[in-house]
């Protein structure tokens, strides 16, 4: 609750926005909200209307259940993602971070050949490699955003590491592991929390891009991603199939950008001067 | 002396991270499914035809020596035949190099010419009030707005409505240098917007990270004029992170405006790659990323080189 109050009234409403998706997609899913979303309801390709609150698709499938399904595959594929990064980071991070060494210069190796590949090379590769899917794009998301976030826990662990109250943890004899666990950790968890928020927004990037070229995750399966490609074949003449996912994948990457600006300005503040 | 031996490490390192980059992508691409003779011959063939496409490919050798003859031939600018052309990757590569390049040089542009005075205006007015909710907005927008759904919304307007301005239709910039401009406005006004809003931000926290500094106060005091603060303390103070940037974007573009080429039927790298990866042309994936690669550690490399001259205590700094 105390972040909340923190937060500047931008950076509320990215938050509101982001409840508000979640919430739709679990109305989607747990409630049938909109109805089945591979069931045949109606014409083909029907304008917005009462009946069907987004249209239907070429199918003659109501759009409505496929934005929420597409919201949930689309959240859901980058929050798992975003988990493994900060995972992985925060141990790579921390360990090279704290014990330097051979350790630090192999880690930070491995993530600048990562990031030597631009961030939807990467990924067309992992889909060429495991094949287009969920699981491709679990595992390119996961490797797009583990450099930049490796990095950073490093460079705050490093920082934290130079700090007194570490020194005297060492000097009362405590161990490595609970200087890492109670100590660095918490120091550093600013930091992963500001990269994660970041990170989900790639996330959704990358799946919206892949999917948009056809390695992300395969129809009939709906993500943001597939509705806005799919929509693209019939751009010109329903352009509702594009436009409400298009929307929504705009809205939820701005919503998370924007909250995220807001927790690192709370978390890291800075001031600024006038000119004159 | 010092700036030299600086420079030779990052060299070495670059050297060391294109190696590293090589192994892995020679490595995903012999763990690719349905292997090379699979591909070339359809499944259909028999042993004695997959044993003559292992033989000319190489493919009955070790996969060490495999990676050694791949890695030597692409030094020597030789990428490999396209399985399904069997024409040599990098002649296709040289005739679509233009088109990428154009892209990027345009989104480059865009940047630096509106993307930094943007940051600088919105660092120094941030103090002020009004406009900062305003600008994060703007500014957020730009960054959050991905590629295929700005992309798709142009190719929407600019085809439903002629506005002077072609979606598709390239024409070489040797052939028609109208008709050419008129098909890469489009995807190149899509490619800045991003290029933009990154170096605006970019530029913005930069500054900011300037302006608290010492001597900017003692300038203010001296009664220095604002635009000759900025351009005397504040710019060349702020470069290095504005630099970085621009390199990442102008690597990240040269190596894959992969969505945008696809979607404005654009023949540059990028397209050619996606293509490549739908029909299994596996020497063709396997070099665009390698080029990609190698065209990010070159870049990041001069970047840093041009950093050591901008900020001379950087060079000092090793120890």
């Amino acid at each position: 609750m105390t972040t909340w109050r923190r937060l500047d009234p931008l950076s509320r409403t990215g938050l509101v926005c982001l409840v508000v998706l979640v919430l739709a997609a679990l109305a989607g899913s747990v409630f049938g909200l909109g109805g089945n979303p591979d069931g045949i309801v109606g014409s083909r390709l029907a304008p917005p209307s009462w009946q069907w609150p987004l249209g239907t698709d070429q199918l003659g499938r109501s759009m409505l259940p496929r934005v929420l399904e597409g919201i949930g595959t689309t959240l859901l594929l980058s929050t798992l993602a975003v988990l493994v990064t900060a995972s992985l980071s925060t141990v790579l991070g921390i360990v090279a971070g704290y014990r330097g060494g051979w350790l630090a210069e192999l880690v930070l190796r491995m993530v600048d050949v990562l990031y030597s590949f631009p961030t939807i090379v990467l990924a067309i590769l992992v889909a060429a490699v495991l094949g287009p899917g969920q699981a491709a794009t679990l595992c390119s998301i996961v490797l797009v955003t583990i450099p930049l976030m490796t990095r950073l826990v490093r460079t705050a662990a490093m920082t934290v590491s130079e700090r007194d109250y570490i020194t005297s943890a060492v000097i009362s004899g405590v161990g490595w592991w609970r200087i890492l666990a109670r100590h660095v950790l918490p120091n550093v968890s600013g930091t992963i929390a500001v990269q994660g928020t970041y990170a989900l927004s790639v996330g959704i990037l990358v799946e919206g891009g892949l999917s948009f070229l056809g390695f992300g995750v395969q129809p009939p399966e709906s993500s943001l991603g597939v509705l806005i490609q799919q929509g693209g074949i019939y751009l010109l003449a329903a352009p509702w199939l594009l436009a409400f996912p298009g929307v929504v994948l705009v809205v939820a990457i701005l919503a998370i950008n924007v909250f995220g600006d807001g927790l690192r300005d709370r978390l890291e503040p800075r001031e600024s001067r006038s000119l004159v | 002396m010092r700036l030299l031996s600086w420079w030779a490490r990052r060299l070495l390192s670059a050297v060391l991270t294109l190696f590293v980059v090589s192994v892995l992508i020679f490595a995903a691409s012999r763990l690719m499914p349905g292997g090379f003779a699979e591909v070339v011959l359809g499944p259909f063939a028999g042993p004695d035809q997959r044993a003559a496409v292992s033989a000319k490919y190489g493919l009955d050798q070790s996969l060490v020596v495999q990676y050694g003859l791949w890695l030597a031939a692409a030094v020597k600018g030789d990428l490999g035949t396209s399985l399904l052309s069997g024409e040599p990757v990098a002649g296709e590569f040289l005739l679509r190099i233009p088109v990428t390049v154009e892209l990027t040089v345009l989104g480059i542009a865009a940047a630096v010419l509106i993307g930094i005075p943007l940051g600088v205006y919105t660092a120094v007015r941030a103090g002020q009030r009004g406009g900062g909710a305003l600008g994060r907005l703007a500014g957020g927008l730009g960054v959050s707005v991905p590629e295929f759904v700005l992309g798709s919304l142009v190719v929407f307007v600019f085809s439903r409505y002629a506005l002077g301005l072609t979606v598709g239709g390239y024409r070489p910039l040797g052939e028609d240098v109208g008709a050419n401009l008129r098909s890469m406005v489009l995807p190149a006004a899509v490619l800045s917007v991003f290029a933009i809003a990154v170096t605006a931000r970019t530029t913005r926290d930069a500054v900011l990270n300037v302006l608290v500094e010492p001597y900017i106060t003692a300038s203010v005091a001296r009664g220095e004029a604002p635009l000759a603060i900025i351009r005397r303390h504040v710019l060349r103070n702020a470069s290095i992170p504005i630099l970085v940037v621009l390199t990442t974007i102008t690597a990240y573009l040269l190596g894959g405006a992969v969505i945008i080429e696809n979607l404005f039927n654009l023949p540059g790298v990028g397209s050619y790659v996606v293509q490549a990866v739908g029909r299994r042309d596996y020497a063709v994936v396997q070099a665009g990323v390698l080029l990609a690669a190698a065209v990010f550690v070159v870049l990041t490399m001069l970047a840093d080189a041009t950093s050591g001259v901008l900020d001379p205590r950087l060079g000092k700094a090793v120890r």
